[in-house]
């Protein structure tokens, strides 16, 4: 019968289903708690490792003479490069880490494309669940790198970015 | 019929419904995971460590003595701001003395914050020369960082047969000492023009002169040549030095491949080599500034004839002849918090 009385009725079944609908929603929201931030902090140490090497591969040992990096990418040998880059982020202070890398080198091409050369091929491992990182640094050369496409043009001071993939597997 | 009690009754309740259960997302926003706090303290030590070259700089904080620990702020091992990644060696050797320090100045003047972490900190060079390690063990869970360095080592000049014929006296001296001397020209070491990972400075260093193949800068049939004294001079003053053979920690003086350490006195006679280690203990005593003469003299006398025909001025600077500086050494260093 359409009364006064009815109101109460309306209310309590507005706030009940609201009730229901709310707790439906909890429930469902609650089974997936991934937040994205997980992987910053391993990708974090990762990248400051990787930086780090870098730059003290592009220190000289001694005053005045080239640092490693810049005799690396100036004679393309791919082969110390990659040995010396795991050799300084596998040490440890009692143990040997697990570390693979692959390189390539970006460089200016001709009517001023953006080109990139490998420089250390990736092995085949997998990393499983930690991310790769990317880390570069910038180098002067005095002419052109030996890896770069001989028909590019005469040699001219140049900077080129070596850039590094570094996982853990 | 539309009862207005009614409509307003519910608009209140209804709005009053909608605004509580919009805080309930408030009460699930307070999962934190304390994982993640170790990790960024660990790298905030690295950093601190690696990079930053302590406070106070100048004079810097290892050279603070068990009196003036409390002067130490902040513990870096950088050579210097400039110079990130580079470690000097000086550094290196009093920040892992743990009779110097205890686990409380290792948390207020490294790790800092208010809880007191658990850390486990090791430097090791590629060739295992340096292997310090300060804290407790590790345990199953950590915040952790790892840096790659290179560490900067003390200089040396090695004076042997190759300089014979320009330390030798000129043949009408008669004199009946002779004085060699070490040269060390501030005006020359402090050149901001050097990178601070090659730089010389025997304020924060130790330099060492080794004076080798002696037989060569003997007199004719002498079989060695009596060392009376080591002195120091400032420009044309002298600077007392008043330590003996036991103030290993302001200098050492061997003679001849000898395990024994002699004062600045020795009065011994030297028939192969002298070597000299000047401490920055001292050197920093001694009042020196970025335009100062340091002269280290060498003196001989023997009570018939000279001995020895060697004098001149050795200049201890940057050329590659006079000066070895070695080559710096990649290492690694962990810290591990919990």
């Amino acid at each position: 019968m359409v009364n006064d009385s009815g109101q109460l009725y309306t209310m309590e079944g507005v706030a009940a289903g609201l009730v229901m609908l709310l707790t439906a929603y909890l429930i469902l929201s609650t089974t997936s708690i991934y937040t994205p931030g997980d992987t910053h902090i391993p990708d974090m140490q990762l990248e400051q490792l990787g930086s780090d090497v870098l730059a003290m591969m592009d220190t000289p040992d001694t005053d005045g003479t080239k640092s490693d990096l810049e005799i690396f990418i100036g004679t393309n040998n791919d082969t110390d490069f990659n040995s010396t880059f795991l050799d300084y982020c596998n040490m440890m202070a009692s143990d040997t880490d697990t570390l693979h890398m692959s390189a390539n080198v970006t460089y200016r091409g001709e009517g001023d494309q953006i080109e990139e050369y490998l420089l250390v091929e990736p092995d085949e491992t997998w990393t499983g669940r930690e991310s790769a990182v990317r880390v570069t640094r910038w180098v002067q050369l005095n002419g052109n790198p030996p890896g770069i496409p001989s028909d590019i043009g005469a040699s001219r001071p140049r900077a080129v970015l070596v850039e590094v993939l570094l996982w853990r597997a | 019929m539309f009862s207005i009690d009614f409509l307003v009754g519910f608009t209140i309740f209804m709005v009053a419904l909608i605004a509580v259960a919009s805080m309930v997302p408030g009460l699930l926003a307070g999962l934190q995971s304390s994982g993640i706090d170790y990790d960024a303290v660990a790298y905030r030590t690295g950093v601190i460590l690696t990079e930053d070259p302590g406070w106070p700089v100048d004079p810097p904080w290892e050279m603070k003595d068990q009196y003036h620990k409390d002067e130490i702020e902040r513990m870096g091992l950088a050579v210097s701001k400039d110079a990130p990644n580079i470690l000097l060696s000086t550094k290196i050797e009093k920040f892992f003395n743990t009779s110097f320090f205890d686990p409380e100045d290792y948390r207020s003047k490294v790790i800092f914050g208010e809880i007191p972490y658990s850390y486990n900190i090791t430097l090791r060079s590629r060739d295992w020369t340096y292997n310090h390690k300060v804290g407790q063990e590790t345990p199953e869970g950590y915040g952790y960082i790892r840096r790659v360095v290179k560490i900067k080592e003390p200089s040396v000049a090695v004076i042997d047969e190759g300089f014979k014929n320009q330390y030798t006296i000129s043949p009408g001296d008669n004199s009946i000492t002779r004085t060699f001397t070490v040269r060390f020209d501030f005006n020359r070491l402090i050149n901001l023009s050097i990178d601070p990972a090659y730089r010389i400075d025997p304020r924060t260093e130790p330099v060492n002169i080794t004076i080798t193949n002696f037989t060569a800068f003997l007199n004719g049939t002498a079989s060695n040549a009596t060392l009376k004294s080591v002195t120091f001079r400032r420009g044309s003053s002298s600077i007392p030095f008043p330590y003996d053979k036991n103030d290993t920690d302001y200098y050492t003086l061997r003679i001849d491949n000898s395990p024994d350490l002699y004062p600045p006195e020795p009065g011994v006679g030297v028939s192969s080599n002298i070597s000299l280690v000047l401490k920055p203990a001292a050197t920093s005593l001694f009042e020196l500034g970025p335009t100062s003469i340091l002269d280290i003299q060498f003196t001989f006398e023997d009570p018939d004839y000279p001995h020895t025909n060697i004098t001149g001025i050795h200049y201890y600077d940057y050329n590659t002849t006079n000066v070895t500086r070695p080559a710096l050494k990649p290492a690694v260093l962990e810290v591990a918090i919990w």
